[in-house]
């Protein structure tokens, strides 16, 4: 495998050297050759041992966020990941199971639960058949449900994860396991260790953006974006809908543009004298922060600022300028994207469909939370698409787990409306854009989408290929942390070769 | 010409390696040494695949007698005497790359396999690396510099006559008082000791200021901070819902342990093992709330059992890092890959760990239940009624059960539920005619069963069955309805020998539908009837008992031990992995360290006297460390997470172990004599401007060769922001506080709790009284570099942003704090605005301003007022309509613009 993933990189290095003069990172060359060598060695377990070399930090003080080419040259300059937290059901989705619909409403085969946790269905759940009609879309053919009458426009730029798992069945750990390798608090998440391999490229605007929507914050709170161990300046930057686009980039009321420079004027005057008399370089540094800062009350609000957006691009996504939106923040990912923010975290809360209310059901709930995602989503891809962004835009779609074939049962009672408990075993995900191979699904469950029969995808797997669309040996990408290194993945991961172009 | 001088160079040259040559076969070298020549080597080439996590072809260089035991081969790879036999020489030597080691990685150098060759040839003596030794008393070097004030000093000056460095001079006093102030209390000091020590130009002033610093109950505060992040001290619960968590007291008990300067070994005592000292008092059970720190999962359908086991690791985990500066949770999954520990070892720890109550439970059981007064009174009558009328023993047994509720068994111990569920994972609940079991029950020599539930139906009944459903019903119990409300009953329960599973049933004819929850449980206990039955004033006893058993209290999370019934066997985990149950451990402490001193007990108690023993070879060095480092921004050593072979040496490894042996052994652990001899050495009190060719020889001032110029703390920033402004709240103590916070920052799901923000002075408390919800920390906190406290924090890196410099420009916060700077520089510096400047800095920094700073700030102050002139709205803006009593007119709104600027000043953010 790892021969494999060496021989694919070498590939695509040659393949990458011959369209150089194309790419505007080429300038970078240097100093990504200058990387690789300090990388190398360091092929180890998690909790292995370090040499050396794995030691080296790619951590500066005194410009952490400088823009650093990766390790090779990646397919992908920026992500946009799009996390639907609590869980939408890959059943009513992405997952056609019509032997399922002749299983409804039957008590679930013991063989089934043997062995089995489950977070609420208790004693014999019913089976439950699929809430939504299925049809298969574009060239490829992907199934997919009439809950995304848009997203089957754009089935072909679409690579389907059919057989994806954990072994985390609650929200806060689940959320935590995908988006930073581990269920425990403490971890970098993804977007962290991206910032931290690559810094960022706009200079007036953070490397590593958090939008959420939905109402609530994702179960396992800010750490989902937070920075672990990693130092906290690769934290995720939370972009808001309200207030501040982010926290305090407003200056106070009664003070206008000319006078915050005349007072930051004034502040690195005072600093200069500062550093005459002790000489100590932070104080530069220092300096150069508060110029970056008044250059980001400027640059931020603008990019947040969809108003100014044509009407066509508001009809396509179907935003709504002053409200807090998924559609709202899928526009203004791609803002960031052209903007040269490398990593765009979405989260939209609201998807956990157990059946105990109308909202969170199955056939209501779920059919008015996909028809908030699926315009926006779809016209991401087709945005992208025009501005000849989706090439090296990674979109990954996805949650933290997928709901059971079988209907709810808390407690062992039935439940006022249709909906299914979490599961672990088995659900979807999806990738477009970003060197990820249109029109493509990998791995395949049974037949009422219960267990995997082939293409087991891990959290780890996703993160690995995350990594290696922009760059990154997944192996390779460590920082030492209470006398080890640590990297994303842990012990695990496996680059998805099979939806790569 | 050059011809000739080359080669003159060269036959010197020559000469030279001749000579060298020749004195190096005439003078034998000195002994290989272990720690610093070989295991280096071992560590960098050998380890990842010849240590604790592989051991390939069956060779492991961790521990000696791995190294020296016998390979898959059938024979040593090392044979001590002899290194041209041995086959480790011979493989990383050889020219086949196939078989030269390290496989397919770089080839040692010619040195390195010389420095093994010698090595081996000398014995291959093996070697403890320093941390694990136990502390030893110094020899202190004998200077004679003018400049050297104490021991600390011999120690530095040395290290700086090696670097061939010279020390500096000391910083002007301002720059100390300062400096001094803001380790020592965290703040500014009061006006009254600042102007004290600037008056005073006797020899003694700065002793007096240490003095008067350390007597402040600020300093308490300040310190507390710190120990804040090490316990992983949060007012929330973590994870989904992350509900707020009652457990200040424990913070509150910090300052004061550190204000009464208790000795750290008490200190660590308390905190580890206050519950299993002798007869506790509240503030000992307080103490235990250190480990209750962890967190708590209450989100829907969790495995209890899962996330206790997670809590307990990580207290194992923090135990380490935090006191003893060691990667212990590698060993986890396996043998520490490079430090000498076993993987059994860290379960054989953790079993010192896996016998407390607590079990993930929602209402955080165990806890210490405090009294209203009254009511205190109404228990000290009781439990002297109890001394005088029954025995000691009971008055302690209820002394205990009445403040802590336990020992009880937890309903989510309940299972095979039909017809009910583990309600939400927390409660036991049935529904008409359901069952359930909790199993194991010892109910020899009880006769009465104690429980709290609540329902919501009349005419409840409760069966109780031996052994299964079919078996003997020895017990029907009324439950009547409580309207949702929790009560405790105590009934007689018949007297049964040995352990049972107990098989529950409900039934009530009030329930209509079958999804109705009849009943939840929460806690049941087996025990004998409250004593003294028949002795004058009984009934009145029970009464109150009954009474202060349901009565309101103020709950703290804390550890207690199980007792025998409820004691849990620790099992290896096999890979780390809970679910997969090895081999049974008993406590224990790794053999590499200090062995637990005779006659402790094998509990926590034992555990807490071995750490504070003073042959444990880290307790004291990483403390000591951690000070260092809190005075001068980087430790002796600087990893102060990790003292093992991976962490960074310590640059001054002999002045680390005279203080760390000082420190028990003269100072008997009192924290603020060591602070006291580091504060008062002409290290710390050096100036700390540097120049470029002391940036070059020692960018992170390693050998402090000048003071150390550090920036401040997120608690630091706030707290002399608000005291500069004379906004500062002197109050101490109590329930965490939540000043004024962007909206929007709150949004966990299924909670609704809200930041409610705090009335009149709680709104200008210190930072370390403010509300920590761990999924969603106080921006300002984590923008400097503050944690999220999930887990425990061993050390911040310090980073500097623009995220930073916007958080002091334009949270509201910082706006307020410049607003009321600007008052108090319009109310005490005189009429003119440059010297309302001037007081200004001197308020901050204690001393007179440049005049470059000066003309800066005056600049501002023009441009601003010229502005201000013609804009009433913005100066009703910048002043806050509030605030428009105060005066507000265009100077007031230029000044408050100015403030703002100097609290931007990079030496306000820093501590020269």
């Amino acid at each position: 495998m790892k021969n494999e993933i060496l021989i694919q990189r070498l590939l695509k290095e040659a393949e990458q050297a011959a369209l150089q003069q194309h790419t505007r990172r080429h300038f970078l060359k240097e100093s990504a050759m200058g990387f690789g060598a300090l990388a190398l060695g360091s092929l180890l377990g998690s909790c292995g041992t370090n040499s050396s070399e794995a030691s080296s930090s790619l951590f500066d003080a005194s410009n952490p966020l400088a823009p650093r080419s990766p390790m090779f040259p990646g397919k992908a300059k920026s992500v946009i990941y799009l996390h639907m937290a609590g869980a939408p059901s890959q059943l009513e989705l992405f997952s056609y199971k019509p032997e399922l619909a002749k299983l409804d409403g039957q008590d679930c085969p013991q063989s089934l639960l043997e062995g089995k946790k489950f977070a609420f269905i208790r004693g014999v759940p019913k089976m439950l058949g699929p809430q939504a009609k299925f049809k298969q879309y574009g060239q490829s053919g992907l199934w997919l449900s009439d809950n995304l009458p848009h997203l089957s426009t754009v089935a072909d730029e679409i690579a389907m994860l059919n057989a994806v798992t954990t072994d985390q069945f609650n929200h806060a750990p689940a959320q935590l396991l995908m988006q930073t390798g581990s269920a425990r608090l403490g971890r970098p998440s993804i977007g962290s260790w991206v910032t931290y391999g690559m810094g960022s490229e706009n200079k007036n605007l953070p490397g590593f953006v958090v939008l959420t929507s939905g109402g609530n914050n994702p179960d396992a709170g800010k750490s989902v974006w937070g920075s672990g161990f990693l130092p906290s300046v690769y934290q995720g930057v939370q972009c808001r809908g309200e207030g501040d686009p982010v926290l305090f980039i407003k200056d106070p009321d009664g003070m206008d543009r000319d006078l915050r420079k005349a007072s930051i004027d004034a502040i690195n005057k005072i600093n200069h004298d500062q550093y005459a008399e002790y000489q100590d370089p932070e104080i530069l540094s220092r300096i150069a922060q508060y110029e970056m800062a008044y250059k980001m009350q400027i640059s931020v609000p603008e990019v947040m600022n969809i108003n100014d957006e044509p009407a066509y691009i508001h009809e396509m996504y179907g935003t709504e300028p002053g409200k807090t939106s998924f559609a709202n923040n899928v526009l203004l990912a791609r803002k960031l994207v052209e903007k040269g923010v490398r990593y765009i975290q979405l989260f939209d809360w609201g998807w956990d469909t157990h059946g105990n209310s109308a909202s969170g059901s199955v056939d209501i709930g779920l059919v008015n939370k996909c028809r908030s995602v699926d315009k926006p989503i779809t016209a991401l891809i087709l945005d992208l698409k025009q501005r000849g962004l989706l090439d090296e835009t990674l979109i990954v779609w996805g949650a933290e787990f997928g709901r059971t074939p079988m209907q709810e049962n808390r407690e062992g009672k039935d439940m006022p409306y249709k909906g299914r408990d979490h599961h672990a075993g088995a659900f979807n995900m999806w990738m477009a854009g970003g060197g990820i191979k249109g029109g493509t699904s990998y791995g395949e469950t049974d037949e009422i989408g219960y267990d995997i029969v082939s293409g087991k995808t891990e959290a780890f797997d996703i993160q690995a290929t995350i990594l290696n669309q922009l760059g990154f040996d997944h192996e390779k990408l460590t920082y030492e942390s209470q006398g080890r290194p640590f990297r994303l993945t842990d012990v695990g991961g496996k680059v998805i070769t099979d939806i790569i172009s | 010409m050059k011809l000739f001088y080359s080669k003159k160079l060269i036959i010197i040259a020559s000469l030279l390696i001749i000579v060298a040559v020749l004195y190096k076969l005439a003078i034998p070298d000195p002994q290989v040494d272990y720690n610093t020549q070989v295991k280096p080597i071992i560590n960098k080439k050998c380890i990842s695949c010849h240590g604790g996590v592989k051991q390939e072809a069956g060779f492991s260089l961790l521990f000696q007698e791995e190294a020296l035991g016998i390979t898959e081969s059938g024979k040593p790879a090392i044979l001590p005497g002899n290194p041209d036999e041995s086959e480790l020489i011979k493989r990383i030597s050889h020219t086949d790359p196939d078989e030269r080691m390290p496989y397919k990685h770089e080839a040692l150098s010619e040195e390195e396999i010389d420095i093994l060759r010698q090595w081996i040839k000398e014995g291959a003596k093996w070697g403890e690396h320093w941390a694990y030794i136990s502390v030893k008393k110094q020899d202190v070097p004998d200077y004679s510099s003018k400049w050297i004030r104490n021991d600390v000093d011999q120690f530095v000056y040395q290290k700086l006559d090696e670097e061939n460095l010279k020390p500096s001079s000391e910083a002007d006093k301002a720059t100390l008082l300062r400096r001094l102030s803001l380790d020592l209390i965290g703040m500014p000091a009061s006006e009254q000791i600042a102007a004290k020590y600037l008056k005073d130009n006797s020899d003694k002033a700065y002793d007096n200021l240490v003095n008067d610093l350390m007597a402040s109950s600020r300093y308490g505060e300040r310190w507390t901070s710190l120990w804040l992040d090490l316990s992983r001290y949060a007012d929330t619960r973590g994870y989904e819902a992350d509900r707020g968590r009652n457990i200040w007291k424990y913070r509150d008990w910090l300052i004061n342990a550190f204000n009464t300067d208790k000795p750290y070994n008490d200190f660590l005592i308390e905190q580890l093992a206050g519950d299993l000292m002798p007869d506790p008092d509240d503030a000992k059970y307080i103490a235990t709330a250190f480990h209750r720190n962890t967190m708590t999962n209450d989100e829907g359908g969790t495995d209890n059992e899962e996330f206790r086991t997670a809590a307990v690791m990580d207290r194992v985990n923090t135990t380490w890092t935090a006191l003893m500066g060691t990667t212990f949770n590698c060993v986890q999954c396996h043998s520490h890959p490079y430090d000498p520990f076993k993987s059994d070892e860290y379960y054989k720890f953790l079993a010192f760990f896996n016998n407390s109550r607590d079990e993930d439970t929602q209402s955080e059981y165990p806890v210490l239940r405090q009294y209203n007064t009254a009511d205190s009174l109404k228990f000290s009558q009781l439990i002297g009624w109890l001394r005088n009328n029954v025995s000691e023993a009971a008055a302690r047994k209820y002394h205990v059960f009445l403040k802590t509720w336990q020992p009880t068994i937890n309903s989510l111990q309940c299972d095979q539920f039909v017809n009910g569920a583990l309600i939400s994972s927390w409660y036991a609940g049935l529904r008409n005619k359901g069952t359930c079991r909790l199993k194991n029950v010892v109910l020899e020599n009880k006769n009465q069963l104690m429980f709290r539930y609540n329902s919501n139906y009349d005419g409840g009944k409760w069966f109780i069955y031996l052994d299964s459903l079919n078996g003997q019903l020895v017990k029907t119990i009324p439950l009547s309805n409580t309207k949702g409300q929790w009560q405790i009953i105590s009934t007689t329960f018949p007297q049964i020998k040995g352990k049972h599973n107990l098989y529950f049933k409900y039934y009530s004819p009030a329930i209509k539908t079958a999804d109705e929850t009849g009943v939840q449980f929460e806690w049941f206990q087996f025990d004998q009837n409250f004593p003294g039955k028949g002795k004058p004033g009984f009934e009145l006893a029970y009464k109150d008992f009954n009474y202060l058993m349901q009565a309101k209290v103020d709950a703290t999370p804390i550890m207690f031990e199980n007792n025998g019934d409820q004691y849990r066997a620790t099992h290896v985990f096999e890979r780390g992995n809970w679910m997969v149950k090895g081999k049974a451990v008993k406590a224990d402490v790794p053999d590499i360290m200090n062995p637990l001193p005779p006659n402790v007990p094998r509990n926590r108690l034992g555990m807490a006297l071995w750490l504070t023993d003073k042959k444990n070879p880290l307790v004291a060095r990483t403390m000591v460390n951690r000070l260092w480092e809190q005075l001068f921004g980087y430790g002796l050593a600087e990893t102060l997470e990790d003292l093992g072979t991976q962490g960074i040496s310590p640059t001054h490894k002999e002045l680390l172990d005279h203080l760390s042996w000082k420190f028990m052994n003269e100072y008997n652990w009192s924290i603020k004599r060591l602070l006291k001899e580091i504060v008062t050495s002409a290290t710390y009190r050096q100036d700390s401007k540097v120049n470029d060719e002391l940036i070059k020889k020692d960018p992170n001032n390693k050998f402090y060769a000048r003071g150390s110029r550090v920036r401040l703390s997120a608690e630091q920033l706030r707290d002399q922001g608000l005291e500069v402004s004379n906004l500062l709240s002197k109050k101490m103590y109590g329930k965490s506080v939540m000043p004024f916070q962007p909206t929007g920052i709150w949004r966990s799901p299924y909670n609704g709790d809200v930041w409610k923000m705090s009335e009149a002075e709680d709104q200008f408390r210190r930072a370390l009284y403010t509300y920590l919800k761990r999924t969603a920390p106080y921006p300002s906190m984590i923008t400097f570099d503050g944690g999220a406290r999930e887990v425990c924090i061993p050390r911040r890196i310090r980073t500097n942003t623009p995220l930073q410099a916007l958080t002091s420009l334009n949270d509201s916060t910082s706006h307020v704090i410049a607003r009321n700077l600007a008052y108090r520089m319009q109310k005490t510096g005189g009429k003119e605005a440059n010297k309302q400047i001037q007081k200004g800095y001197e308020i901050m920094m204690y001393k007179p301003i440049s005049p470059v700073r000066q003309k800066a700030l005056v600049d501002l102050y023009n441009a601003a007022l010229n502005k201000f002139k013609k804009d009433h709205k913005a100066v009703n803006e910048i002043v806050g309509l509030k605030d428009k009593e105060k005066g507000s007119n265009a100077e007031t709104a230029a000044m408050v613009v100015v403030a703002g600027a100097m609290l931007n000043m990079d030496e306000w953010l820093n501590k020269n």
